[in-house]
């Protein structure tokens, strides 16, 4: 009798311990379907009919004292935060190491062929860094700025950073290369 | 059916030797729910790091980074919201960092304590989640003993030896411990990691610069009498580990240094740190009355270095030396136990520390800062009778932080004006807190029942209070908060095992409350080209439980099935509704194990491990698929007559080398898979 006793108060344990887990399971899926929260990063466009006017994109090649008109198109589920634009020096970093490979805003391969960009201990390097904020409750936004490049900077290669971040916090980035030119 | 003694009533990890009568005072000892592991159990359980030897019991977890450092978390807590004791004594790093270890010689360990729940009563501020009692204090019972282990593991290629002697002479007892141990950068199961529009190629699988180094050593001379025992323990703990080449820094940056060229070397950006620990204890006993006293200094030296490049408007620095933290800390702690009546066993206790922090490098992140904490307790038992007592306390802290303010190095435009930039300003704050728990255990028949309601808190860290920098390990800016309250913590938990002919169950249910939890929110602006994250305190509810049941078929063979669930919700604040960041999620396990006595005595264990896909999320994280491992331990002890024992433990991580996702994980952010296969071996001898 006793024995019974006990292995029922075991089976008992093991069945409110089943019980938690699949309540706990059914909890998380209730969630998701009454969630509203955004749980989704904004997207810099590169595709669509305004990805084909972008600008700049990626090894576009300028000279000093020239603007770089940047359009871009933004898009988020919930609501558009702010962005950064950020340009900053690229030329003490070699591209003939072998441990990184970037598709895409990492280095321009083709300029290095044979030449290095560098600098002239007396220049100046370019720094821009610059944050906007998106009107409230926008989904969709189409950035547009000017930025002129000083006459005085030193030539050579520079990242231009792309910065967006929705109202919840989520942030994409996207990195290119530009050269700037005599 | 008092007849037959319920073996393991706690959350028997296996080998745990600690059976019958003597196990059931243990659990009558404390309501709370602590697991005890003992040094055979370390050793014949040995699978690569302390922590990741201790992830067995459920509740616990090692959050890693890299290969050679994880740090504890307990129900989904860690950094300062748990403790780490060794010897009683608070261990003082930098815990808020989430890039570097534990500091501790873990082969000088004899056992560890890992104790669920708020335990502020006897330990103050951070002792939210547990606290995980290291202690190497075991006295030497031989004129002349000692061991040596040698380690190794392949994924990473570790090669290590540890070494121990120690002898008592009469009253007197010594012991010394030296531990060396070199690894290379550390596998993972793919070709290449995508990081933000970035790919970044590996060679060979392996995470470049990840190699990393340690070496500890440690001294202890005591005496030992009937009522008066004393000790002092000198240790000092060195390591120098790389981090993941390609993901550090502001970007991923390309870099001259050839990584490649080999996989045991450490270039930069590499840390170093060095904990120095001078530990006394002191205690005196007699039949009703009990003393102790622990005094100790620690000083943490770490030093980040990285190839120095220019970023925004600071020029490139002359130097490598990026971060430098140097902490002092001293603490005393006396403690009273006295046995009131046969009944009630009461237990007093102050306690004080006081830290001192010091930062350099052209990197900052954190303030200079003192703090000076006080607190004071007390707490009785009431032992109704054998098989009931409630236990009931209350501790009041008093904390004071002084936060030194800090300057750029460099000059920033502001306007038509260049200055250098505040980024912290003076600050000084004191913080009280009232803290208090209860408790119950019954034992009745074959049942263990404990059940605790409790407060406890946190002192907001200089970090939380004074940060406002770029977080150059982790691609954002954090800005701290200077009016947050201490952090408080409710919680209430139970303890239900029952034991019966082989079959043994347990199962510990939580529920955690935290009015004031402070968060590091990301926010939608940019400070200086990076995403600002800002503390703010937010309510929080958690709850879950673990649970296990095993059963004893006969002396040889035995099977485990365990699991354990955690939710947390933020229930105000910015981020209302979300989980909280590194969410861990459920996860099972099954397991088998075969004991046998051929050549000494031995077993074998195989383990699957499940664990459920997370779609509770921050930003920013990703959600993290599910998966599955199949791990295997061996542990074999050898009788060698007249010299002492062999010990040999072979144990197998993810055995079918599989890729997968630890949402707990540093490296998780960055998309870095946990490690593939491994094998862990250590062979020691004791003599």
């Amino acid at each position: 009798m006793k024995k019974f006793f006990n292995t029922s108060l075991m089976m008992a344990l093991v069945s409110i311990t089943t019980v938690c887990f699949t309540a706990c399971s059914k909890n998380d899926d209730n969630k998701e379907d009454v969630d509203t929260k955004d749980t989704t990063k904004p997207v810099i466009l590169t595709t669509g009919t305004e990805a084909n006017v972008v600008n700049p994109i990626n090894c576009q090649v300028y000279h000093r004292g020239d603007t770089i008109h940047f359009f871009y198109a933004f898009e988020d589920d919930t609501e558009l935060g702010s962005f950064n634009l950020e340009v900053h020096d690229n030329s003490d970093h070699h591209s003939h190491s072998t441990e990184s490979d970037d598709h895409e805003g990492g280095e321009c391969r083709h300029d290095h062929e044979g030449e290095e960009h560098e600098h002239d201990a007396s220049e100046r390097h370019w720094v821009y860094n610059q944050s906007f904020e998106i009107p409230a409750g926008q989904k969709h936004y189409e950035a547009r700025v000017d930025i002129p490049i000083p006459n005085d900077v030193a030539e050579g290669d520079y990242h231009f950073m792309i910065r967006l971040t929705d109202r919840a916090g989520w942030m994409q980035l996207k990195a290119l290369a530009i050269v700037i030119e005599e | 059916m008092c007849a037959s003694e319920p073996s393991d009533t706690t959350i028997a990890i296996q080998n745990v030797e600690v059976t019958g009568m003597a196990h059931r005072q243990q659990q009558m000892k404390t309501s709370q729910n602590s697991v005890q592991v003992g040094k055979d159990y370390l050793e014949t359980n040995f699978s690569g790091s302390l922590m990741q030897t201790l992830q067995g019991i459920p509740g616990v977890k090692a959050m890693s980074i890299g290969s050679g450092l994880s740090k504890p978390t307990i129900r989904g807590l860690g950094f300062n919201r748990m403790a780490v004791t060794e010897d009683g004594v608070k261990h003082e790093g930098q815990q808020w960092g989430d890039d570097h270890g534990l500091e501790i010689d873990q082969f000088a360990v004899d056992r560890a304590e890992v104790v669920k729940g708020p335990a502020a009563l006897l330990y103050g501020s951070d002792a939210i989640g547990g606290v995980l009692n290291l202690f190497t204090n075991h006295i030497p019972t031989e004129k002349l003993e000692g061991a040596v282990q040698l380690f190794g593991r392949t994924n990473n290629e570790q090669l290590g030896l540890s070494a121990r002697i120690g002898g008592r002479y009469g009253r007197f007892f010594y012991r010394a411990h030296v531990t060396y141990s070199d690894y290379s950068d550390y596998r993972v199961p793919t070709d290449s990691i995508k990081y933000y529009s970035y790919w970044i190629r590996l060679k060979d699988g392996r995470l470049r610069n990840t190699a990393g180094r340690e070496r500890d050593g440690s001294v202890m001379l005591g005496y030992a009498g009937y009522n008066f025992h004393t000790d002092v323990r000198i240790s000092d703990s060195y390591s120098k580990s790389g981090f993941f080449a390609n993901a550090h820094g502001l970007e991923v940056r390309l870099s001259g240094i050839d990584y490649d060229r080999s996989r045991r070397d450490i270039d930069l950006p590499y840390q170093w740190v060095n904990h120095l620990k001078v530990l006394s204890h002191s205690s005196w006993t007699d039949d009703r009355l009990s003393l102790e006293l622990n005094l100790a200094y620690q000083n943490n030296l770490r030093e980040e270095l990285s190839e120095p490049v220019s970023h925004g408007y600071m020029p490139k620095p002359d130097n490598s030396l990026e971060r430098r933290f140097n902490k002092h800390t001293a603490s005393g702690q006396l403690q009273l136990r006295y046995e009131l009546t046969d009944q009630h066993s009461l237990s007093a206790g102050v306690s004080s520390e006081y830290q001192h922090n010091r930062r350099s490098g052209w990197g900052f992140i954190i303030p200079d800062f003192e703090t000076l904490s006080m607190g004071a307790y007390v707490f009785d038992r009431f032992a109704i009778s054998e098989q009931l007592a409630v236990n009931a306390g209350v501790r009041y802290d008093h904390v004071r932080t002084s936060i030194h303010s800090y300057h750029d190095w460099f000059k920033t435009p502001v306007g038509a004006d260049s200055v250098f930039k505040e980024r912290s300003a003076d600050l000084k704050r004191n913080f009280n807190s009232l803290t208090w728990s209860a408790g119950i255990n019954w034992l009745t028949g074959d049942w263990v029942l404990k059940a605790n309601v409790g407060k406890s808190f946190r002192v907001p860290i200089p970090k939380e209070l004074g940060a406002d920098g770029v977080n150059y390990h982790i691609f954002r800016y954090e800005r701290g908060n200077s009016a947050l309250d201490p952090e408080e913590s409710y919680q209430m938990d139970m303890g239900i095992s029952w034991s019966h002919k082989g079959w043994s169950v347990q199962l510990d249910p939580y529920v955690n409350y935290f009015p004031n939890y402070i968060y590091l929110n990301p926010t939608s602006s940019f400070v200086e080209g990076l995403q600002l994250y800002h503390y703010t305190q937010a309510k929080v509810l958690r709850f879950g439980f673990e649970a296990e049941l095993s059963y004893e078929l006969n002396r040889h063979w035995k099977g485990l099935l365990k699991g354990e669930y955690l939710y947390a919700e933020q229930m105000s604040g910015p981020k209302k509704g979300y989980a909280l960041p590194f969410s861990t999620p459920w996860s099972a396990d099954a397991e088998v194990t075969y004991s046998h006595t051929w050549l000494g005595r031995g077993f074998a264990l195989l383990n699957f491990h499940l664990v459920g896909r997370q779609n509770a999320i921050v930003p920013p994280e990703n959600p993290t698929d599910g998966y599955w491992t199949l791990n295997l331990s061996l542990g074999q002890h050898f009788d060698w007559k007249k010299v002492g024992e062999i010990k040999v433990a072979l144990h197998a991580d993810n055995l079918l080398n599989k890729r997968y996702y630890d949402h707990t994980s540093y490296y998780r952010l960055i998309d870095v898979p946990e490690p593939g296969r491994n094998f862990s071996l250590m062979v020691g001898l004791e003599f």
